[in-house]
């Protein structure tokens, strides 16, 4: 039967204790699971506009090497792409003579890392597709009123583009908040890693990975709740009319 | 009826009268030429209708004016200033030589489309104060009180908050003309701007360009409504595979036309 009692009792470990931090987080369980998903959405985010720009441009030597940097990282495996920078680069002697080796050496920094590099390659190719889908009209109007192509990106194409990808953009991040839970294989102690723990420590599989499956269900809930608000009020527009 | 020497002027060397002065309008798709030499000149006050088949190059003459198309040659002056256009190494037609000028030529010259193209994402008052603001640098109250004033002009009222896609085709397409009157352009282009509309509609956006072309704007207008051309406009060109074959007076050109095929033509829209 299930020990309840095992539950409750590890609860408050699963939402965050502050036993074995990593440098920059000072927290465990739900916290650092969070920490990480925000930052790496956060990072992908700010890197994804401009490189989706560079996706749909008409130069090719701007196009082909976020091409390629997609195709890479959305055609392997993200715990592969996980390994491979937080085992992977210290075999390099130059990785780990330079400034960087201060903050590659840590778990958490590879894995906001591989989790940025990740969501970042989908959402380019999500946001490359809302700017190419951009009607042809607006685009025209905007030419038409003396705007200059930066202005009308900044303007017309980005924020149209931003609101008709939220749908396709909620899906990745329920997705990467998902993915997340590979940070445990890398020391990590998230919601999973936690799990891990109790695991290890009692031999009791079932109530520790119950606990995290039903946190990240809530969690699932509590963002496509998010969304679904967020696409009310960004894309009201594309919603039948009220009246 | 305006004096005929008005007409004649039209199409005649630029003064300084002169809103706009395009001279001489060559384009092509592939080998095909579809404006072979189109000249038009628009003063102050002008309301000149550009009718034809479709085909016969119209649109694609009225969307080489503010560039939307690439001309193969020709002249295009706004207001006295001539945009310096240079071959584009692309395609061998010409394009803007300073996009700066491209663009400070074309709030001079507001376009009204077919399909409106509203910015679907914006609300009517953020359609109209967008260009205003982030292209002219007028202060975001003035641009809001001058939505509110152009707005009243096109005859929509409680509409500011609403996305174009929950209004009506004539009131969507009201909106863009607000939104063109909002440059304070010197001259309006209208790209057939009721053809896209259900036939219930069309009379509201005609009273409206009506009652601009009364207070006196420049209007280059593509249409098929031939009461229009007949009734608003001082001048009419008759377009017929990429040449103008016919223009002057509309009550003398849509009464007694002189070539055949403006006849050919008129007869099978005035019905």
């Amino acid at each position: 039967m299930i020990d309840l009692n095992l539950i409750i009792e590890r609860f408050p470990a699963f939402l965050g204790g502050t036993d074995g931090a990593p440098i920059l987080s000072t927290s465990d369980g739900l916290q650092l699971t969070l920490e990480l998903l925000g930052l790496s959405l956060a990072f992908g985010l700010l890197l994804a506009v401009p490189m989706a720009l560079m996706r749909v441009s008409r130069n090719k030597w701007v196009a082909r090497p976020v091409w390629l940097y997609t195709y890479v990282f959305r055609g392997t495996p993200l715990l592969v792409q996980l390994f491979i920078i937080y085992y992977g680069l210290s075999q390099f002697d130059w990785v780990r003579d330079s400034w960087a080796w201060e903050y590659l050496r840590e778990a958490y920094v590879c894995a906001i890392l591989a989790f940025t590099l990740n969501t970042a390659a989908y959402t380019t190719e999500i946001l490359a597709g809302q700017i190419r889908n951009t009607h042809y009209g607006e685009i025209e109007a905007a030419k038409a009123m003396g705007m200059g192509k930066w202005l009308m990106m900044r303007r017309i194409v980005i924020p149209s583009a931003l609101r008709r990808a939220l749908p396709a953009y909620s899906n990745e991040v329920v997705m990467m908040m998902q993915s997340t839970s590979i940070a445990g294989l890398v020391t990590l102690a998230d919601l999973t890693g936690v799990a891990r723990r109790v695991f290890s420590d009692t031999y009791m599989p079932f109530e520790p990975f119950l606990t995290v499956a039903g946190i990240y269900l809530v969690m699932t809930f509590a963002l496509v709740w998010l969304f679904k608000k967020a696409e009310q009020r960004w894309l009201a527009y594309l919603a039948p009319r009220k009246h | 009826m305006k004096p005929l020497e008005h007409d004649l002027a039209v199409g005649a060397a630029a003064d300084g009268n002169t809103k706009l002065n395009v001279i001489d309008l060559h384009k092509s798709y592939g080998s095909h030429e579809v404006l072979k030499g189109v000249s038009l000149t628009a003063h102050a006050g002008d309301v000149i209708s550009i009718i034809g088949s479709s085909g016969s190059g119209k649109s694609t003459f009225l969307r080489c004016i503010n560039m939307l198309e690439q001309p193969h040659s020709g002249t295009i002056a706004v207001t006295g200033e001539t945009l310096k256009l240079v071959t584009d190494k692309r395609n061998g037609a010409l394009k803007a030589e300073d996009p700066k000028q491209l663009a400070r030529l074309r709030t001079k010259l507001a376009m009204v489309f077919q399909h409106f193209n509203l910015w679907a994402h914006m609300t009517v008052l953020e359609n109209i104060i967008e260009a205003p603001i982030h292209v002219l640098g007028v202060p975001k109250d003035e641009a809001i009180a001058r939505a509110r004033k152009y707005l009243d002009k096109v005859g929509l009222k409680n509409v500011e908050d609403k996305y174009p896609s929950h209004m009506s085709g004539g009131q969507q397409q009201r909106v863009a003309i607000a939104r063109a009157l909002a440059m304070e352009p010197e001259v309006m282009l209208f790209d057939e701007p009721t053809s896209a509309l259900d036939p219930e509609l069309v009379g509201e956006v005609l009273r409206v360009m009506q009652d601009l072309a009364r207070e006196g704007r420049t209007m280059v207008v593509v249409t098929h409504e031939m009461g229009f051309a007949r009734e608003v406009s001082n001048h009419v060109i008759f377009l017929h595979q990429g040449r103008i074959e016919e223009q002057g007076h509309p009550k003398e050109v849509l009464t007694k036309p002189k070539s055949e095929r403006l006849a050919q033509f008129l007869s099978g829209s005035l019905k």
